[in-house]
């Protein structure tokens, strides 16, 4: 009977002795199972689907005070469980472990406390956890003494709450004026374990508190922040990484204290440096050093300078990457191009574009989202865009499959990267029209949600961008002039906006364009009319006029239809028309497209510009006009120049 | 960029050869294709079309310096020109004269030229796109440029000391056609 109880150690027979009223028995199961399942995903998933964390909450929650053993053996079954997996972590929580899990904390023995307070904290490192309510009295109370116990791990416990439920500034002042940061300050000096947690809950606390942040670098005469400046250059690699976190966090809202080009210079070199690590340090390290240099033009600038975008190519070039990194990779790459030229440059000369494409094909969708989010970075180089270096069937392809991913999120960064790249001023748009590309951007500006309908309509638009009468003629044919005339009506401005830009881009160029302006009863027309009467946005204004601007520079049909819209004869004259409201308003943009609308108008050499003149006049169009020779907007001011000679060649200048 | 995207401007004209001989002028077309004022930016594409040694039209890739006196002042101080050079350029422009006094002094750094009616700027040729860089034409060098914000003429001229001096570049924005003008736009993400 021995030989076969031992080799019974398959996940169903532990889970039955489990159960059993036996308590030697039970604990020797509890143990075996805690061992099977530790840095074993797979196992852990396979007892989780077998039903094994309820039973192994009951016998903790059942357990007595004095039953150490049971208790430790299955806080830790529980805590390893929960670590590192989401249906661990659910799974835990569904079956009600938090209070028994806490209240083993008080427990007399500290082995038994040490096993719930590690437990709790695999559970608090993980999202799904619940929030811990810092502002209630007594949370905050008991969160004190868990960061004043002697106890290490309950310290550790203390403090990677803060980390996981700090969020608001309320929180963040809350914790402050109860003395936590010093606490933690103090925590830094204790084991290396301890030093990261604290480090990690400061940066919870200080994060987008500027008074949090003043508060922290005067905490003994500066002597913590000093802490934390050597704390970067520690010999282990986690210390480090979270160091630069921290300043990265101060650097962000208290820019004064990251002034230093030598420190910025450190931060960046560190985090690059960090890649080599394994594990958890070397995915994280990308991560840090893109939010580190993220929308800061002299920290990318600074990066260059260091050849970190250099260093991270090279990576990518190594070979295969752990999924995390090469995502955490690919958004510090996507960070380091998103504004400097140069550093775009180095990126193609690198020849990674290869690489990140690859990993568009990813089986992790942050990944792939990552792959889109780079080349969009990267393709907003003009210089390269007009050399057509982008839109070619290695880069196009991949991006049109992944419209129609699975996951949304995928789909609005293929469509952001789609969105430049078709740009292209090469006249090589039908690279991307050939491979169905438009079929499926149309599909899009359908869809309900509205974040793909836009981009869609974006990617749309820029397509329509000096596209040649077969190419517009294709699009329209797939979109049908009902959809576009719908988007211009979107319930979404932002929507509205680039439709409007779209049939702006549509109407440029050949004049036989604008015709489709006006088919089927000019729907299409008729909207950019009611939008530019009734939006309420400026942007959907400025698109919507410079649409009836480029119309206007069409056959003196298109004129008449212009001029039809902005001083509407059901109007009677009674009512102000639309165009003054806009010559006269603040924005300068809508006063400018105005004013080319105008110039279109009344451009010479047309038959009835005369009489356009006449009736522009009469609804006082031009005697504003005359008042705006001093516009503050250089561009405003010239074009009113512009219309007022035009209007001189009438010979009645007069208002 | 600015929020409601980058728009696309032509602009033809001719390019002199010889200040002297008229008749050896080739026809010029010009887009801008991008602008980033921050970065005193702007970017575009020349297409020559009569060139003598080319069979085809020449179309070459532009990126533009800015003179904003922040980004750029007037001195160039690269591509072989000295501060010499660059105020015989410059002073080729009638509209440059009442600034010539500070830009000798400073190159014109402390002037603000936010609402000067004339946008000065430096073009650099980057590369051939349509063409081998054997097509006879060469980008050594670069255009000093003058734009004027009333009647969106655009006059240059070209710098390569070993070219013929003062290539004049004159051109005007077109309408391709069009009764009035016409823009198209786009928006980088």
């Amino acid at each position: 009977m021995p030989a076969s109880a031992s080799s019974n150690n398959r996940p169903p027979d532990l889970i039955a002795r489990l159960n059993s009223g036996d308590a030697a028995t039970k604990l020797k199961a509890l143990r075996e199972v805690k061992n099977q399942i530790i840095g074993n995903k797979t196992k852990k998933l396979s007892y989780i689907k077998l039903g094994a964390v309820p039973t192994v909450v009951e016998i903790l929650a059942t357990a007595g005070d004095s039953d150490s053993s049971i208790l430790i053996q299955s806080a830790a079954a529980i805590g390893s469980f929960a670590c590192g997996v989401d249906a661990g972590v659910k799974a835990v929580l569904d079956c009600g472990a938090f209070p028994h899990l806490f209240r083993i904390l008080s427990n007399p023995d500290d082995k038994v406390v040490d096993a719930g307070a590690r437990s709790l904290r695999m559970i608090f490192q993980s999202k799904l956890a619940p929030k811990y309510d810092i502002l209630e009295e007594k949370k905050m109370e008991f969160l004190l003494s868990l960061l004043n116990s002697e106890n290490e791990n309950v310290t550790g416990l203390g403090a990677s709450i803060i980390t996981h439920s700090c969020e608001t500034s309320a929180e963040q002042k809350v914790l402050c004026d109860a003395g936590v940061l010093q606490r933690l300050v103090t925590l830094l000096e204790g084991s290396l374990n301890q030093r990261d947690v604290s480090l990690e809950s400061l940066a919870a606390i200080v994060k987008n508190n500027s008074e949090v942040i003043l508060k922290f670098a005067n905490l003994d005469s500066g002597r913590a922040l000093s802490a934390i400046n050597e704390l970067v250059k520690d010999r282990y690699p986690r210390t480090r990484l979270l160091a630069c976190m921290f300043f990265t966090v101060i650097g962000d809202k208290a820019p004064c204290y990251l002034q230093s080009i030598e420190m910025r210079s450190k931060l960046i070199l560190i985090l690059v440096e960090l890649l080599e690590e394994p594990d958890r340090v070397g995915d994280e390290a990308p991560f840090a050093l893109a939010s580190l240099i993220a929308d800061k033009e002299d920290f990318q600038k600074l990066a260059f300078e260091v050849d970190a975008l250099s260093k991270l190519c090279k990576f990518l070039c190594k070979g295969p990457i752990q999924a995390k990194r090469l995502e955490g990779i690919l958004l510090a790459l996507s960070e380091l191009c998103s504004k400097l030229e140069n550093c775009r440059s180095q990126f193609l000369s690198m020849q990674v574009l290869n690489v990140v494409t690859d990993s568009l094909n990813h089986d992790l969708a942050e990944v792939r989202i990552a792959a889109c989010i780079c080349i969009k970075s990267v393709t907003r180089s003009v210089k390269n865009l007009s050399a057509g270096h982008f839109i070619n069937e290695m880069t196009v392809i991949p991006l049109v499959q992944l419209l129609h991913d699975p996951s949304t999120s995928v789909q609005v960064a293929a469509l952001g990267a789609i969105s430049n790249i078709v740009v292209d001023f090469k006249i090589r748009k039908s690279i991307f029209i050939q491979c169905g590309g438009v079929k499926h951007l149309v599909q899009l500006s359908k869809s309900m949600d509205p974040i793909l309908r836009l981009n869609a309509v974006w990617a749309l638009r820029n397509l329509m961008f000096l596209l040649d009468k077969t190419g517009k003629e294709g699009i329209l044919l797939e979109l049908t002039i009902s959809t576009l005339a719908s988007l211009i009506c979107d319930p979404e401005p932002s929507i509205q906006e680039q439709a409007l830009a779209l049939v702006r881009n549509l109407v440029d160029g050949c004049v036989d364009s604008i015709e489709h302006v006006f088919s089927e009863d000019g729907i299409i027309m008729n909207s950019v009319g009611r939008q530019v009467w009734n939006a309420s946005k400026t942007e959907v204004c400025v698109q919507g006029m410079y649409v009836l601007s480029n119309v206007a520079a069409g056959s003196e049909l298109h004129k008449e239809a212009v001029m039809h819209h902005l001083l509407p004869p059901e109007a009677g004259g009674c009512t102000q028309s639309v165009i003054i409201k806009f010559l006269q308003g603040n924005d300068s943009q809508l006063r400018t497209a105005s004013i080319w609308c105008v110039v279109n108008l009344t451009y010479p050499g047309s038959p009835g510009a005369s009489d356009r003149f006449a009736r522009l006049r009469s609804a006082g169009v031009i005697s504003q006009i005359k008042t705006m020779v001093h516009d503050p907007c250089l561009d405003a001011k010239f074009r009113v120049r512009t219309a007022i000679d035009q209007c001189m060649t009438f010979g009645n200048s007069s208002a | 960029m600015g929020v409601l995207g980058i728009v696309h401007i032509a602009f033809a004209g001719t390019q002199n050869v010889s200040s002297l001989q008229k008749d050896e002028a080739w026809r010029v077309n010009v887009r801008i294709q991008g602008c980033d004022l921050d970065h005193g930016y702007l970017c575009g594409t020349m297409e020559a079309l009569n060139v003598p040694l080319a069979d085809t039209p020449v179309v070459t890739f532009w990126e533009g310096e800015i003179v904003d006196t922040k980004n750029y002042t007037f001195f160039t101080g690269k591509w072989e020109a000295t501060p010499e050079d660059d105020i015989r350029h410059w002073s080729k422009f009638p509209s440059f004269s009442p600034l010539l006094s500070q830009v000798e002094a400073d190159g014109g750094k402390s002037l603000d030229l936010s609402n000067y009616p004339n946008i000065f700027m430096r073009w650099k040729e980057q590369y051939f796109v349509n063409v081998g860089i054997d097509c006879g034409l060469t980008i050594a060098g670069f255009y000093y440029v003058c734009f004027s914000c009333c009647d969106g003429s655009i006059n240059g001229f070209y710098y390569d000391p070993n070219s013929s001096p003062f290539q004049k570049l004159e051109l005007k924005s077109t309408n391709e056609g069009r009764s009035g003008f016409s823009f198209s736009s786009y928006q980088l993400q």
